[in-house]
């Protein structure tokens, strides 16, 4: 730089000097003296610019190869530094992630087996329940059987009230003719009585009579007065025969109250017992028809509930798809690994080296890309959901 | 509590009415009614429609009255009963023994 100002200063006192010789000196050996002296000045700077220009040229590839392979290495460093830590964290992720499905995937399917072989535990024990209640323990008859035996024997029950109370009412008449009879009884003891009165009348008449005749009625007296004393006898006879009568009387007044009391049976309590039983053969009935399309409901839904159960066992299948897919991206993460291996090889070397590692560095990558990027457009199992296409196992 | 009875020598029917309630108390003026009835081939019409109240002596009353007619060849008909005594005479199932209109 001093020299290039000394040139300078040289060559504006050269081109002074050239005026002033021009001008005042006029002097032509100092014209061409002066003048070659600035031909001399400009070739040296020429000279001295391009071996500036040169040695600038040339002072780069030794200057930046040194600050660049610096930089360089210490760049891959980091760069590997980092992918190496990330693709330890993408790598335990990727296995925990298969872990987990796994042990869910198996946890289910165990789930969906026990459940239908639970299902069909609960199937069979419906049917004998079904079966059980159509008949008692005995296997002698069913619910229904009961309530129409009960039915028939209230009927039967009703019959004989309804004889009984008939047979009474038969007997009721026969002891209303009894009745009857007795006061024809009592017809006849008053006409007996009558007879006795006048028996009475005409004995008194003759003993009057055979007071009349004097000692020779005497004997037709005591006639006459024996046969006063039998018509009293006859009246207190007849008196007994009433008594008796009357007596007979009152017990057949009690046998009709007994036979009232048997033939009037209320059947109000019987018409409810009806009716209860009409509306439990309604319920029965129900029940049979509820149990029958119970029954009928269960052995559809048998079929269904397998259905389901085979459902859910083929959409654990999904688990073979994310393995898949996990699997081609552990492809993807040997594919960086491979990647960061070379750069852990990158060494600090001279400058030559450095550009000839970029280089194979470079090649590495794209070699790996084509890698990558033909085993992703062969990949089979490209699907988006779960209805596509067939299942491949790795 | 009445028994009425009527015989109608025109149509060949003794009609016997009941009151209200049809029991044992009127068994005597019941039987008295066709008791000494013995043409044949009459139709008697057991008059029930004013009838609210019939317990087991009713249905043995009626089932004598029904042996009577049976003896003199004629028809016994039971017309216009209750709901009540409807049932009643079907838990005693005298429709299988009589015609009940």
């Amino acid at each position: 730089m001093s020299i290039n100002r000394y040139m300078f200063g040289l060559f504006f006192a050269l081109t002074f000097l050239l005026i002033l010789n021009q001008l005042v000196i006029e002097n032509s050996v100092m014209f061409f003296v002066i003048v070659t002296l600035l031909l001399f000045c400009f070739g040296y700077y020429f000279l001295i610019l391009e071996k500036s220009s040169i040695s600038s040229s040339s002072a780069k590839e030794p200057q930046i190869p040194d600050i660049d392979n610096e930089l360089i290495h210490n760049v891959v460093f980091e760069l590997q530094q980092f992918l190496q830590q990330e693709i330890q964290v993408i790598e335990a992720e990727l296995n925990r992630t298969k872990l987990l499905i796994e042990e869910a995937v198996c946890g289910m399917s165990n789930s969906f087996k026990d459940m239908q072989s639970l299902t069909d535990e609960q199937q069979s024990m419906i049917h004998q329940l079904i079966n059980n209640s159509h008949s008692f323990a005995g296997g002698e008859g069913t619910l229904e059987d009961f309530v129409m035996d009960s039915d028939k024997t209230l009927d039967d029950f009703v019959n004989v009230i309804v004889n009984t109370s008939k047979q009474s009412l038969e007997t009721m008449n026969y002891t209303d003719e009894m009745v009857t009879q007795f006061d024809g009884i009592f017809n006849i003891l008053s006409q007996v009585e009558s007879l006795a009165s006048q028996t009475n009348l005409l004995a008194l008449n003759a003993a009057i009579e055979a007071a009349r005749a004097g000692d020779a009625g005497r004997g037709f007296a005591v006639v006459a007065n024996e046969v006063r004393s039998l018509s009293v006898d006859s009246t207190e006879l007849n008196q007994e025969i009433r008594n008796e009568i009357n007596q007979a009387k009152e017990i057949i007044a009690n046998l009709r109250q007994s036979v009232e009391i048997m033939a009037s049976a209320d059947m109000t309590s019987t018409l409810e017992a009806k009716d209860k039983m009409s509306v439990m053969m309604k319920h029965v009935d129900k029940l049979n028809q509820y149990t029958n399309s119970s029954v009928d409901k269960l052995s559809n839904l048998s079929p269904k509930l397998t259905d389901a159960v085979a459902t859910g066992v083929r959409s654990l299948q999904f688990e073979d798809l994310t393995r898949q897919s996990l699997h081609s991206l552990e492809l993807n993460v040997e594919s960086i690994l491979s990647i960061s291996k070379v750069l852990a090889d990158f060494e600090n070397k001279p400058s030559s080296d450095v550009h000839q590692q970029l280089i194979s560095l470079k090649d590495k990558c794209q070699a790996v890309y084509q890698e990558t990027h033909l085993a992703e457009s062969k990949r089979s199992v490209k699907q988006l959901n779960m209805d596509e296409g067939d299942i491949d196992l790795f | 509590m009445t028994v009425n009875s009527s015989l109608h020598s025109v149509s060949n029917q003794l009609v016997i009415s009941i009151d209200e309630r049809f029991d044992f108390s009127l068994h005597q003026q019941f039987r008295d009614c066709y008791s000494q009835v013995h043409q044949k081939g009459l139709e008697y019409i057991l008059d029930l429609s004013k009838t609210k109240y019939m317990d087991s002596s009713a249905l043995g009353m009626i089932l004598l009255l029904k042996d009577h007619v049976e003896m003199y060849a004629s028809t016994l008909t039971i017309q216009n009963p209750s709901e009540t005594v409807s049932k009643i005479l079907e838990i005693a199932q005298f429709h299988r023994l009589m015609t009940i209109k």
